[in-house]
């Protein structure tokens, strides 16, 4: 592996070390603090009343019971949003900041009491009156597009502040948004082909448990507004509370402490609408921190319905792939049009087509909303389109590996109309995760193996700041809007901007996001932190660095070129100077700091953001399993992945998202699935009845491999990583069974489901054989 | 999810918590560990005014040996049972069973006694005594008595115990000779969705009694009268004797359908499950030999 002491000027100091996290000490130790852990003066307790009906009119509701509860402050109902316009939603606009008239979905926010502690807030939501006209309900993607289904939003679409979906169609009954491109004729593909593949599928809807549940403190002061929040998107929640709340971006800061975890659940704007609205009414400080239960009905990952077909030629060349899919997005839009395109995005998979047509639509439905997800979209498809790819390779008698190794995009290669080409070395990428579970190795009965590959666009949209301040002491300070949700933002940045500075990393301290003081970063999610926000902090640590070669030049009397720097101090014409040396020389005395500006935008300066995605993350990965046939229970032996990355900025934290990844991909494919009922009532919403994945469903061996081809377009050649698993072993596991003989169109794995297939399998299979 | 307001009372005799639970009535109940109770109030499921604590009761805390029987008192945690050297010696296949409930900080303060009075349909506990004969002797209230552990639950969280009458203890018997001791079962999610406990006897190769208790399928845990058909079979008659007996077991429970499987699921696994706990246990007891050695 290349290091960057190969580069001049840089002395590799941090970079590709696996340095300790910087929070993990603290958070070890209980003292990290996070927005549950904050008590502001007078600060009140909210508790949010939930509707019991999937779709009703709101008849009546009279909360003076609650109000006159001694310790009750304020109660908030739809009544207290008359003055504002109070719909928002990043994508369209369609979701009330609590119902008015009209309830969608089961656990949707009716009122909320904030009250002097949480018992007085929780008990008074039983003296509050309301009563309700039931409405026919449509609580999946069927019921919804049935003839005569209920209308679930009425009036015209609404653009969000950040939709970036280009010209919104009019609604159609319960289509909230569609996303489809076609290319060839696929008509004539399929005459032709000598073999195709086709099937109906369906995906669970899952829950994104994080250990941390959305929590918000708000203080809405009359002309600002402070905001504490378990968010990822900080710059996105300010943008929305602004426009919502009628005051000036500069008048609402939003504050994000570490986050217990994310995956999607707190990108965009969650409860905070909510707590600023409660807070508002109440003229204190209000923290909602939300159940378990009441987490899961805030956002899940959409299920779905797809058709897909795939045509091939004798030889195993795939000619022809055609989809239609359909994403439950629940009561609200959310991010289910984002999350619909790149599904749409990631259905054809890496091969080189002669035609292909992609439908894919974002369905209303009366159950709870759907958003973002860790690998979204490619986990929705990727095991469809792979086990299409396994199935021609089966009855064409060719090994699966080689019909893929055969018709893989190479780098450069048109992925889709108007997008980057890949980026990637995706043999190389597919060939290692065979490897790593012995492909072609015989096995025992009833085991199996799978690969898959698929590509996820990532990044998002590529606008990142950073500054980098050298204080008189020669410590440094990174300020990035990048949220430490668990990945490792923080240790990542720093290292970034050690490297850079030729210091070690724990010269380098990171702080927390306050849109009043941190330079705006779009998001944190879509693999894009490393890469995007990264650069901007690289950017900014060379603009440090290049003030104090100034200043070297200046005191050191020589050329900037002879400098060198490194130990936290520039060398040249013979003399040392420290950095702090160098800070107190150019200011004077013990004050002043060097201060560096970093920017990443579509267009323009450096990097190569121009041509979107940012990147194409790899989602690749290998299973063995074995199935009990008696019993439907099928055990993931092994795994193996390679976290594509361009260049490692710290193995250790790439290897330990690798396997965070591969877990949750476990529990999608195996175990996974929030059931609603045709009442739209979720059955299990709690952790005993909802199971997530745990050590005891850890495989033997699980294998990360990290690929550094320096080709990502982010720092020192870096691009993101950590979701790519989760969307392709999903699919490697749903191979690896059909392999052992259980071929399923349908997620999660569980014991009865295979069981029920195998049953079927039993009373098709002969027949077939007559 | 808070815990509502209650009293808790904590007697320090068995006869003070018992008249104690009869004066509080039916706004009182006994708790020991409180793993499954607690949770229940919290969740709202349940709602008492006074908690009985029966921590401090003496009688309930006691674990010997009588001649071929263990007696635990109801107050024994699981842990305490599990690294018992009395029962990893006398009963190692109780003390594997009780080593698989929940984990480790559960079974640290959970009691047997508590798991069986909770009557949980999912118990693993209550299906292992139910196969080996296991019987609890109640007291308080209108005076003692020795139920079958496979008779004590009578539905879903629903036992025999009438008010003011307590679990005091039960009482085990311990394999013998010949016999062959399993447990055998299928999870998914936090509670089993199948569990099977079976104890046989062998004499000179053949098997002189076999039971089998069927646990997470049914509301209560079940011993069906299905097995009897073993009894005679010699080594060679065991594969079609154990497959014949397993269906016939799972014609004969009435499985509850839910998130774990259909009606018809279920009683596959039933069949599966017995198959394969018997074979278990008959292994078992053939290498016993004299010791008495079970696995499970």
């Amino acid at each position: 592996m290349t290091r960057l002491s190969e580069t001049p000027g840089r002395v590799g100091t941090a970079v590709g070390l696996s340095v300790e996290r910087v929070d993990a000490r603290d958070k070890l130790a209980g003292k990290a603090e996070f927005t549950g852990d904050l008590h502001p003066p007078f600060m009140l307790y909210g508790a949010v009343l939930r509707s019991p009906y999937a779709h009703a009119l709101i008849e009546h509701l009279d909360v003076r019971g609650a109000q006159d509860i001694d310790g009750v402050v304020a109660v908030l109902t739809g009544d207290d949003l008359s003055d504002i316009d109070p719909y928002y939603g990043h994508a369209l606009r369609d979701r009330p900041v609590v119902a008015i008239g009209k309830v969608r979905f089961v656990g949707e926010p009716v009122a909320v009491v904030a009250a002097v502690t949480q018992a007085i807030a929780d008990a008074a939501l039983a003296a509050i009156e309301v009563s309700y006209e039931p409405l026919e309900v449509a609580a999946s993607v069927d019921a919804a597009l049935a003839p005569g289904a209920p209308l679930i939003h009425e009036g015209a679409v609404r653009p969000g502040l950040a939709h970036g979906l280009g010209t919104l169609p009019e609604r159609e009954g319960n289509i909230c948004y569609s996303y489809g491109f076609s290319r060839g004729d696929t008509a004539s593909a399929f005459d032709t082909a000598a073999v195709v593949v086709e099937g109906e599928y369906r995906f669970p809807a899952v829950y994104q448990y994080s250990m941390e549940t959305h929590t918000t403190i708000a203080h809405h002061r009359g002309d600002d507004i402070v905001v504490w929040s378990s968010c990822q998107h900080p710059f996105l929640v300010r943008q929305e509370i602004s426009e919502l709340f009628g005051l000036a971006l500069d008048r609402v800061e939003v504050i994000v402490p570490y986050l217990g975890g994310g995956f999607g659940s707190k990108s965009y704007t969650k409860m905070e609408p909510l707590t600023v609205a409660m807070s508002r009414k109440a003229g204190r400080p209000v923290r909602i921190l939300n159940r378990v239960d009441e987490s899961m009905v805030t956002t899940r990952r959409h299920n779905m319905k797809c058709r897909m077909r795939t045509a091939a030629g004798a030889d195993g060349e795939l000619v022809a792939r055609e989809v239609e899919m359909w994403l439950d997005t629940g009561a609200y839009a959310d991010n289910g049009p984002r999350v619909t395109a790149t599904a749409g995005d990631a259905a054809p998979g890496p091969y080189r087509w002669r035609a292909m047509d992609v439908k894919a639509h974002c369905v209303y439905t009366t159950t709870s909303p759907s958003g973002s997800y860790r690998a979204f979209g490619s986990t929705h498809v990727q095991w469809i389109g792979e086990s299409q790819v396994d199935e021609i390779a089966r009855r064409l008698g060719l090994d699966r590996l080689e019909v893929r190794r055969a018709n893989l995009l190479g780098r450069g290669e048109e992925v889709r109309p108007g997008a980057k080409g890949v980026d990637a070395d995706l043999v190389g990428d597919i060939e290692k995760v065979a490897a790593a579970i012995d492909w072609g190795a015989p096995r025992g009965p009833n085991r199996g193996v799978g690969v898959s590959i698929g590509l996820l666009a990532a990044g998002a949209h590529p606008v990142s700041m950073a500054t980098v301040r050298l204080g008189p002491d020669g410590g440094v300070t990174v300020l990035v809007g990048t949220t430490e949700l668990g990945q490792g933002a923080r240790t990542v940045m720093g290292q970034i901007a050690a490297e850079v500075l030729g210091l070690e990393s724990s010269r380098v301290r990171v702080i927390g996001t306050d849109t009043a003081y941190t330079p705006y970063d779009r998001s944190t999610g879509a693999s894009r932190s490393t890469t995007v926000a990264g650069k901007a902090v690289e950017e900014a640590a060379l603009d440090v660095l290049d003030a104090l070669l100034e200043t070297a030049a200046d005191v050191l009397e020589v050329d900037r070129e002879q400098l060198t720097i490194g130990g936290g101090a520039v060398a040249g014409g013979g003399r040392t100077m420290s950095y702090e040396q160098l800070v107190q020389k150019r200011f004077g005395l013990a004050g002043g700091e060097l201060i560096g500006h970093g920017r990443v935008q579509p267009r323009g300066g450096s990097g190569g953001f121009a041509d979107g995605p940012v990147f194409w993350e790899i989602c690749v990965a290998g299973a063995e399993v074995e199935v009990d046939t008696e019993t439907g229970v099928v055990t993931v032996l092994r795994t193996s992945s390679v976290a594509d990355v361009g260049r490692a900025i710290n193995p250790q934290l790439i290897e330990r998202q690798d396997e965070g990844g591969a877990l949750q991909g476990i529990g999608n494919a195996m175990f996974e699935e929030m059931r609603f009922n045709d009442d739209g009532l979720l059955l299990n919403d709690t952790l005993l009845d909802y199971r997530i994945p745990s050590f005891e469903d850890v495989p033997a061996s699980m294998a990360c491999t990290i690929v550094e081809n320096g080709d990502g377009p982010g720092p020192f050649g870096a691009k993101g990583c950590g979701e790519g698993v989760l969307a392709g072993l999903p699919a490697a596991i749903v191979n690896a069974l059909a392999d052992a003989g259980v071929a399923m169109t349908e997620l999660p794995l569980t014991p009865e489901r295979v069981w029920n297939q195998i049953q079927k399998q039993r009373t098709v299979e002969p027949k077939e054989r007559t | 999810m808070k815990l509502p307001r209650f009293e808790i009372h904590r007697p320090t005799s068995f006869a003070d918590a018992s008249r104690l639970l009869v004066e509080l009535g039916d706004d009182a109940v006994a708790v020991n560990g409180g793993t499954e109770l607690l949770l229940t109030m919290k969740l709202g499921l349940a709602v008492y005014d006074h908690l009985v604590d029966l921590k401090r009761v003496p009688e309930l805390r006691v674990l010997a040996r009588s001649g071929d029987r263990l007696a635990i008192g109801a107050g024994m945690t699981h842990r305490e049972v599990e690294t018992s050297p009395l029962v990893r010696e006398s009963f190692p296949a109780l003390a594997a069973m009780l080593a698989d409930v929940a984990n480790v900080r559960v079974r640290s303060v959970g009691t047997l006694g508590g798991n069986l009075c909770f009557a949980d349909p999912h118990s693993d506990p209550a299906t292992f005594l139910a196969a080996t004969d296991a019987v609890v002797v109640t007291g308080g209230g209108g005076g003692a008595r020795r139920v079958p552990v496979g008779q004590f639950a009578v539905g879903p969280y629903e036992t025999v115990l009438e008010s003011g009458e307590l679990l005091a203890e039960i009482e085990v018997p311990l394999p013998g000779p010949g016999t062959g001791v399993s447990h055998v079962r299928m999870k998914t999610h936090e509670r089993p969705t199948v569990t099977v406990a079976s104890r046989v006897e062998l004499s000179a190769g053949v098997v002189v009694a076999a039971r089998v208790a069927v646990g997470s399928v049914c509301s209560v845990p079940v011993v069906p009268d299905t097995v009897s058909d073993l009894i005679g079979a010699a080594r060679e008659d065991w594969d079609a004797r154990v497959a014949a007996c397993a269906a016939a077991t799972a014609d004969a429970v009435d499985p509850v359908e839910d998130a774990d499987g259909s009606t018809a699921y279920k009683r596959a696994l039933v069949e599966v499950f017995v198959r394969r706990g018997l074979h278990r246990a008959l292994a078992s007891a053939a290498s016993s030999g004299a010791a008495g050695r079970s696995t499970r």
